[in-house]
């Protein structure tokens, strides 16, 4: 993990649902490059032409169709999501084994190969991203990965490359500064909030909308990273074990003092069985 | 007679709900049989909504502080060293070997890659609650196994190791009391992470230590009941006299409990916290029902002998300690206009199974070793002059039936 | 295109009408975007609230077939607000030309009409003639002879109100939608008019082009960055296959097919080379004897000379309409023996698909060359049918994938660009190529030994391609481009070329008509140059700035990539636009810079040289007024063949040269509703090549069809139900999508509703249903015979078909 670092060079997805044109060649490209199954569907899952009906172990990304009325005229949005990137993902903290990191480019990338499959990371994820290979007997997890392997080779992730108009591939400042200009730009046109500038501490997946967030169906999401709330609890861990195990042993060479001090001086003296000691002890009861 | 035939005749023998006992356990190793050829999603109602169900919410983070009578009484008699309390300690670590052993088999069930579960070993990652509610498990898995093993050496008169586990006795309460603080907290501190996910009513910083303390107050209360059950249905010693000197402490950790609890819902908590009925019931349940009606009736002169009253109020904490322990890992968790989970019969079939289990290796263990027979005063920790049984575990047996 | 996709970022403004580019054309809003990013206004008109709709600035509604009063209406929006561009109009269009007295507009008709054969005669609306033979004209414009003063009057009567009452448009959009686009209709503003199958597929689908054209016209948005008429095509390749003349009337380069009295050369020549008086026309084909006669060399090689006419007599002579509606009609009567299906899927794309798939069966023999199993190629085991009572032998031919071959590929923007194989072909599967080189040795062979009634056409055509185990596609598009049959010299203005036999020729104008040059399309003559394959190249540089890149692969004609851009520049050769220089004049250098302009004349105003800009017509002029097409010289609003409404403009209710077909019916009782049909981006067109991708069929599974809240709670129906759409031509099953993006229309008082559709599915492949094009009327356009799959009518009722 980059701790405490800078994000600012990581790479970035700026998703801009304004030009968005509900097209799902990212969703497709994704499939492609990934190999992902197609998942039997009937019908349409949602609102338009939404399908499947949710992200799952073989869709890592998908278009969210909106249909409603705004002062009595028809709008039709559209959001891809995804995994977030998150600077400092939750997905990562709570991994048992690590099979989660944030890499130093920026995709948070999973190695099957450690993971125990106790879908922590899914309970975690303030997104609801990884999802779990329920067809499976032995499953594992799976999630974007960012295309790490495609952006450590000088390529731009599938689904960036595929769309022709809303997504812009770059540096976290960069993509930042280029929402900024275009919030400034055109301010009739964009909600003025950069979704995943600041949400779960910062995410490497940011959003511009025409509509207020929540119409949308972004999830409010904290600010702060998550993996610092767990942490706040966790970095306590040594202290408690040493408090715990100090004081106890510290009460119990207290209270055991004086049976100590008895058997001592047995042994120096008459020398009794325990037994009847104990039996004394026994008698001792009020 | 072969053996089998010698087990068959032995169980025919059983009462009635032993056996049903063991067909529900049978049942529970076909369903987790099932689970394995047919995969998690087939036969579990688990979704990627719904990542962790029934066998996380009961199995592993119920069952936890279910078993937590076994330090907790350790700590009471050993390092507290209030020695009469001792014939209580044995049926707990009982329990406790049990209960976690049983957690260890359903996160097993649980686990995607169960044959990687050592990993957990291997792969470090500090950060991570599971990773440090693993290691503790593990640990106080092994520390509880060692003392489980105490009946054990005595049943087959084992001296060597006997002497050493005796005196091992404080150094594994003062362990086991560590150990459990730090993942009976650190299973509260899970659901830390899911910040906008648990509702308000329950999401709070000091999750970790409303974990701990509840737990605490918990492992008492299952010793209570326990040896209030045990004494009622398997004719052995009535120990209320003894029970007395937990009905004192309980009410002190649920005055505790209430208070950090209501601190937290009150300065801690953010947002929203009776905007949903149902989850307000459930809140109000928990905490009226589970703490607030138990405390009052432990903390009665009367409760002190008698011991259905003390029965009653302990069945009243286990009770709102398991739903509380849903209301963080499950209820609370549902958002508004979320499709409502119910766990499938497969996964029901695996966690009566566990229960049943449990329920019946304690009956076995008990009737095959000596758990409650047990008084410390009526064994002999002394080696033996010679390297070998010189007692036959019989007369063990006489010893004590004396 | 008259422009390019790049291009559509240089526009003010947008107007999709009768496309969903955001749908369709996904990769084209990539630039419109960057126009709106720069303040461009996009405006979506259409029946449905659409993806496009839903980016544009303006929305506007309009009842499937209606387009021509719409942008009748625009047209009179400029005309009365004065929002056109004067200068151009004058200069540029015919808006000056004064008409023959003969010419007549009453109630719905225009003059000479033939009742019984219900056609009319275009000469009769011809220009008045000085006496030197060249049209008169008004400069003034205000001659009531002239086509100005003539389409004013005509489009007097497409008033906003009228015009709403037709198209069902609320009238705050319609004016929205004309004070936004008409405001390009001056110097420094662009505005580019895109189109698709809304607009062509329709009884009057040329005149609903024409009417787009006149508008543009009217704004000077002809030859403009930013502006033009552009055609968003279909099929990747289908600029391409238009070019090369994969149409019954047209020959390679949009040189006309020889009608069966164009009995020799001379005749052929004589009828299609058009002529004028006037010097200042360029009055480019003027050249088709040089093109037709360069085409011949190129089919015939050495056989083709002087003294047999360059073989002429091989070509078939055309009789009458051999359209894709007539060719079903015939093979359904049992008229046709055997059909090769290259790349095509009648089954499920043609309209009456249920009867398409009939006449398959009258067939001795069918060939399908394609990617997958289609439903073509299975008609005969299709639901509801007993194979044993088909006897047609099928043959299926597996075709290789355009990723498994290198060619070419023109796209809408006339750019050709050369691609490579990335794969070998799959299995046993072939480039088309290799297939109909194969046809043709085999067939040759066949006459050679068996002979045959006129086997000549065949077996005298000059095939060198090589003698790989393919035809080498290089060589076919070097004869594509042209070469010298023998050394020649060219004497061009001041200087004389030599060129050597077996030289590529570099551009058409030396393209000659003695057999001295060979061009498979005239258009691409200088595609495949000396200096090797230009549509290969990959140069990045854009001089412009307005995204030409005139360096990257190649566009016909000449590589110019904004075709009139003549029509750019005041007549002087300055540009009405400084800031979007297509092409300019550079009086000292006394050359044009930019663009590749139409036709190397200085300016309109040098006296000597300078020419008009509107090189293909004779006249040299925009033609705001038509000469050629068979529906009149204005495009008029009729109601299509089935329609809810009467005629509100006239008593003439359709289209009056176009054929009232059998298979329709208007009894708004029985179907009172408007059938539409569209594409959806997740999958193309007949479905064989996304119905069989699990990653396409997963995103729209099953067929569909979309209806208004109103509607579906008028016939009890939610969202998810499986309902029957029925029309007079047959009936389907399909799901309900309710929605609010498709509304009633409010038409005359009467309240209309609409049932939109997909026509993607059909029973071959991974996810079947049932085709929308069972429910379409075989009925097209008056001059292109497009079938009209856009407006019909229908019934829709809850619960499954009946069986
Ligand atoms: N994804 C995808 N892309 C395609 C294709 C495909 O099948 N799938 N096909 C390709 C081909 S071959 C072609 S020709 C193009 C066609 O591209 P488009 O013409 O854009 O395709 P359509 O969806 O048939 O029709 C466009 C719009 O016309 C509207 N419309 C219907 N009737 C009328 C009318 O009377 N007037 C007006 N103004 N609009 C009307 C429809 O609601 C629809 O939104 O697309 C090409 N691109
Ligand atoms: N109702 C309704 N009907 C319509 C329309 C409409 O809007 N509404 N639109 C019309 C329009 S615009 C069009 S263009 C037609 C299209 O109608 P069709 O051309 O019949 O439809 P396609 O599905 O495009 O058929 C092309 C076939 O070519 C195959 N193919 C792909 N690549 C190759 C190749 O390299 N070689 C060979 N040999 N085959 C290949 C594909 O698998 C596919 O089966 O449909 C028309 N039909
Ligand atoms: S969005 Fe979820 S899965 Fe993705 S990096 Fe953030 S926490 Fe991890
Ligand atoms: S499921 Fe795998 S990746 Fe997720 S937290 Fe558990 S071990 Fe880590
Ligand atoms: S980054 Fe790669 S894996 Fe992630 S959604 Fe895009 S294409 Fe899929
Ligand atoms: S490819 Fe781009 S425009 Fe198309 S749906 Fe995805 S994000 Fe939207
Ligand atoms: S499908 Fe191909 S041709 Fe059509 S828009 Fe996409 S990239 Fe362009
Ligand atoms: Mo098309």
């Amino acid at each position: 993990m980059n701790a405490g670092g800078s994000y600012e060079n990581t790479k970035a997805f700026l998703i801009d649902t304004t030009k968005c044109t509900g097209c799902r060649g990212c969703q497709v490209a994704c499939k492609q490059w990934n190999q992902l199954e197609g998942e039997k569907t009937h019908f349409f899952s949602g609102e338009g032409y939404q399908n499947p009906p949710q992200m799952s172990e073989y869709t890592f990304t998908r278009v969210k169709f909106k249909d409603y009325k705004k002062n009595g005229q028809n709008e039709f949005a559209f959001y891809k999501e995804m995994c977030m990137h998150c600077n400092e993902p939750a997905c990562a903290s709570v991994c048992p084994v690590g099979a989660l990191k944030k890499t130093a480019e920026g995709p948070v990338v999973y190695e099957a190969d450690k993971c125990i499959g106790c879908r922590f990371c899914m309970m975690a994820c303030p997104f609801g991203v990884p999802k779990y290979e329920w067809s499976k007997a032995f499953p594992l997890v799976r999630k974007c990965t960012g295309c790490y392997s495609r952006i450590k080779n000088g390529l731009h992730p599938a689904c960036a490359t595929a769309c022709p108009t809303a997504i812009t591939y770059g540096t976290r400042a960069e993509m930042i500064k280029e929402a900024e200009n275009r919030i400034k730009n055109r301010p009739q046109r964009y909600y003025p909030k950069i979704y995943g500038q600041h949400e779960a501490g910062g995410t490497g997946v940011l959003y511009l909308t025409h509509q207020p967030l929540d119409e949308l169906g972004f999830k409010p999401v904290t600010s702060r990273p998550l993996p610092s709330y767990t942490w706040q609890a966790l970095r306590m861990v040594p202290g408690i074990f040493l408090t715990v195990g100090g004081s106890l042993s510290a009460l119990s060479w207290f209270t055991h003092r004086k049976e100590r001090i008895k058997r001592e001086e047995e042994m120096l003296g008459k020398g009794r069985s325990p037994e009847a000691e104990a039996h004394e002890d026994r008698e001792e009861r009020p | 007679m072969t053996a089998a035939k010698i087990i068959i005749n032995e169980i025919k023998g059983y009462h009635r709900f032993l056996q049903a006992m063991i067909v529900l356990v049978g049942l529970g190793v076909l369903a987790s049989a099932v689970r394995f050829i047919f995969g998690l999603g087939a036969t579990t109602h688990l979704n990627d909504t719904y990542p962790w169900g029934l066998w996380i919410s009961f199995d592993v983070v119920t069952a936890v502080p279910l078993a937590a009578g076994a330090f907790t009484i350790g700590v009471v008699a050993h390092v507290f060293h209030i020695k009469k309390l001792e014939p209580l300690v044995r049926p707990a670590i009982i329990t406790g070997f049990l209960g976690y052993s049983l957690v260890c088999i359903g996160l097993l069930l649980d686990l995607g890659q169960p044959q990687r579960g050592w990993h957990t070993l291997v792969y470090w990652n500090l950060h991570s609650p599971m990773f440090e509610v693993s290691m503790c498990v593990m640990a106080y898995t092994t520390v509880l196994t060692l003392e489980f093993l105490h009946p054990v050496c005595e049943r087959f008169g084992w001296h060597v190791p006997l002497r050493l586990l005796r005196n091992l006795e404080v150094p594994f309460a003062v362990l086991a009391a560590s150990i459990s603080s730090l993942h009976q907290s650190s299973l509260g501190t899970f659901f830390l992470i899911a910040v906008d996910k648990l509702h308000n009513l329950w999401y709070n910083p000091l999750l970790p230590l409303l974990f701990i303390l509840s737990a605490i107050f918990t492992g008492l209360s299952i010793i209570i009941f326990e040896a209030t059950l045990v004494h009622r249905y398997l004719r052995q010693p009535d120990e209320t006299e003894l029970l007395q000197t937990l009905t004192k402490i309980i009410p002190w950790f649920l005055g505790l409990y209430l208070v950090v609890k209501l601190y937290a819902l009150a300065y801690l908590s953010h947002g929203p916290r009776f905007d949903r009925p149902g989850l307000t019931a459930l809140f109000l349940l928990e905490m009226v029902g589970g703490v607030v009606v138990p405390m009052v009736i432990f903390s009665l002169k009367r409760t002190r002998t008698d011991s259905s009253l003390q029965l009653r109020a302990a069945t009243l904490v286990l009770a709102g300690l398991i739903l509380n322990r849903f209301n963080v890992s499950m209820f609370g968790m549902i958002q508004k206009n979320q499709e409502i989970y119910f766990p499938s019969v497969i996964e029901s079939l695996v966690t009566l199974g566990i229960i049943a289990a449990h329920i019946l290796f304690f009956v076995l263990i008990s009737k095959y070793f000596p758990v409650f027979e047990h008084h410390p005063e009526t064994v002999d920790y002394a080696i033996p002059d010679r390297f070998h049984k010189i007692e036959g575990s019989e007369e063990g047996d006489k010893t004590v039936k004396a | 295109m008259t422009n390019h996709w790049i291009d559509l970022k240089n526009a003010d403004a947008i107007l999709a009408i009768g496309c969903n580019p955001a749908e369709n054309h996904p990769i084209s809003f990539k630039w419109i975007e960057e126009a709106l990013d720069k303040g461009a206004k996009l405006i979506a008109v259409d029946p449905r609230f659409t993806r496009t709709a839903s980016k544009a600035d303006v929305y506007a509604q309009l009842r499937p077939g209606t387009d021509i009063a719409f942008l009748g209406g625009l047209i009179n929006y400029a005309l009365q607000k004065g929002m056109f561009h004067e200068e151009y109009v004058r200069e540029y269009t015919n808006a000056a030309f004064i008409v023959n007295d003969s010419y007549d507009f009453q109630d719905g008709m225009f003059n000479s009409f033939d009742e019984k054969e219900k056609s009319y005669d275009p000469k009769s609306w011809g220009y008045a003639l000085d006496a030197s033979g060249n049209p008169r004209r008004d400069p003034s414009l205000k001659d009531p002879k002239c086509v100005f003063q003539l389409m004013k009057k005509h489009y007097s009567r497409y008033d906003v109100d009228k015009v709403c009452s037709i198209t069902g448009t609320r009238k705050e959009d319609f004016l929205k939608v004309a004070e936004a686009y008409c405001a390009t209709g001056r110097a420094g503003k662009a505005g580019t008019i895109l189109y698709a199958m809304g607009i062509t597929q329709s009884t009057h689908g040329s005149q609903n082009v024409r009417a787009t054209a006149l508008l543009q016209l009217l704004l000077g948005n002809i030859g403009i960055a930013g502006g033009g008429v552009n055609a968003l095509r279909g099929e990747s390749n289908v600029q391409g296959s238009t070019d090369y003349g994969l149409l019954f009337h047209l020959l390679p380069g949009y040189l006309k097919s020889p009608e069966f009295d164009n009995v020799d050369l001379k005749a052929y020549k004589e009828k299609w080379t058009p002529k004028t008086k006037d010097a200042k026309s360029a009055n480019w084909w003027g050249n088709t004897p040089k093109y037709i006669t360069s085409l011949l060399k190129g089919w015939y090689g050495d056989n083709a000379t002087a003294e047999n006419d360059f073989c002429y007599d091989y070509l078939p002579k055309r009789s009458g309409n051999y359209g894709y509606v007539k060719i079903l009609e015939k093979m359904g009567k049992g008229g046709i023996e055997g059909l090769v299906c290259m790349g095509m899927n009648p089954a499920v794309g043609g309209p009456d698909s249920g009867k398409a798939r009939e006449a398959l069966g009258k067939l001795k023999w069918l060939v399908t060359a394609d990617l997958w199993e289609t439903e073509t190629s299975i008609f005969w085991k299709r639901p509801g049918v007993d194979p044993k009572q088909i006897q047609t032998e099928v043959f299926m031919l597996p075709a290789a994938s355009s990723v498994e071959k290198e060619g070419s590929i023109s796209n809408s923007g006339r750019w050709t660009q050369w691609r490579y194989a990335a794969i070998k072909p799959i299995a046993d599967s072939r480039s088309d190529l290799w297939i109909l080189d194969q046809f043709h040795k085999r067939v040759k062979n066949l006459y050679a030994t068996k002979g045959g009634v006129f086997p000549e056409p065949i077996t005298r055509l000059a095939w060198n391609y090589g003698n790989g185990e393919e035809a080498d596609v290089h060589l076919v598009a070097r004869e594509i481009n042209g070469y010298f049959t023998k050394d020649t010299t060219i004497k061009d203005k001041d200087k004389t070329l030599e060129f050597k036999k077996g030289d590529q020729v570099p551009m058409f104008k030396y393209l000659q008509d003695d057999g001295s040059t060979v061009s498979g399309c005239w258009i691409y003559c200088g595609s495949f140059t000396n200096e090797g394959n230009q549509m290969a190249r990959r140069d990045q540089s854009d001089p412009t700035g307005l995204g030409m890149y005139p360096k990257w692969a190649w566009a016909w004609p000449v590589n110019r990539r904004i075709i009139y851009n003549r029509a750019s520049v005041k007549p002087n050769g300055e540009p009405f636009d400084p800031t979007r220089k297509v092409i300019a004049w550079d009086p000292l250098e006394k050359k044009w810079k930019g663009d590749v302009p139409d036709g190397p004349w200085p300016p309109m105003t040098d006296a000597k040289e300078g020419k008009y800009p509107f090189i293909m017509v004779p006249e040299g002029h925009g033609r705001l007024y038509a000469l050629d097409l068979k529906d009149g010289p204005f495009p008029e609003h009729y109601e299509p063949m089935e329609s809810p409404a009467l005629n509100n403009l006239s008593k003439v209710q359709n289209n009056p040269v176009v054929a009232v077909p059998k298979n329709v019916s208007s009894d708004t009782k029985k179907f009172p509703y408007v059938g539409t049909t569209y594409r959806v981006t997740e999958h193309w067109q007949a479905g064989a090549m996304t119905r069989s991708l699990p990653w396409l069929v997963e995103l729209v599974p099953d067929m569909f069809v979309e209806i208004s809240e109103t509607l579906a709670r008028h016939k009890g129906i939610v969202n998810g139900d499986t309902v029957t759409v029925t029309t007079e031509r047959g009936s389907i099953s399909a799901k309900a999508l309710v929605t609010s993006r498709l509304k009633p229309f409010e038409v005359e008082g009467k309240h209309i509703e609409q049932v939109g559709m997909p026509w993607h599915f059909g029973y071959a492949g991974m996810a079947t249903g049932d085709s929308g094009n069972v429910l379409t009327p075989s009925v097209g356009c008056a001059n292109t015979g497009i079938p009209e799959f856009k407006a019909f009518l229908c019934n829709i009722e809850k619960g499954g078909k009946r069986a």
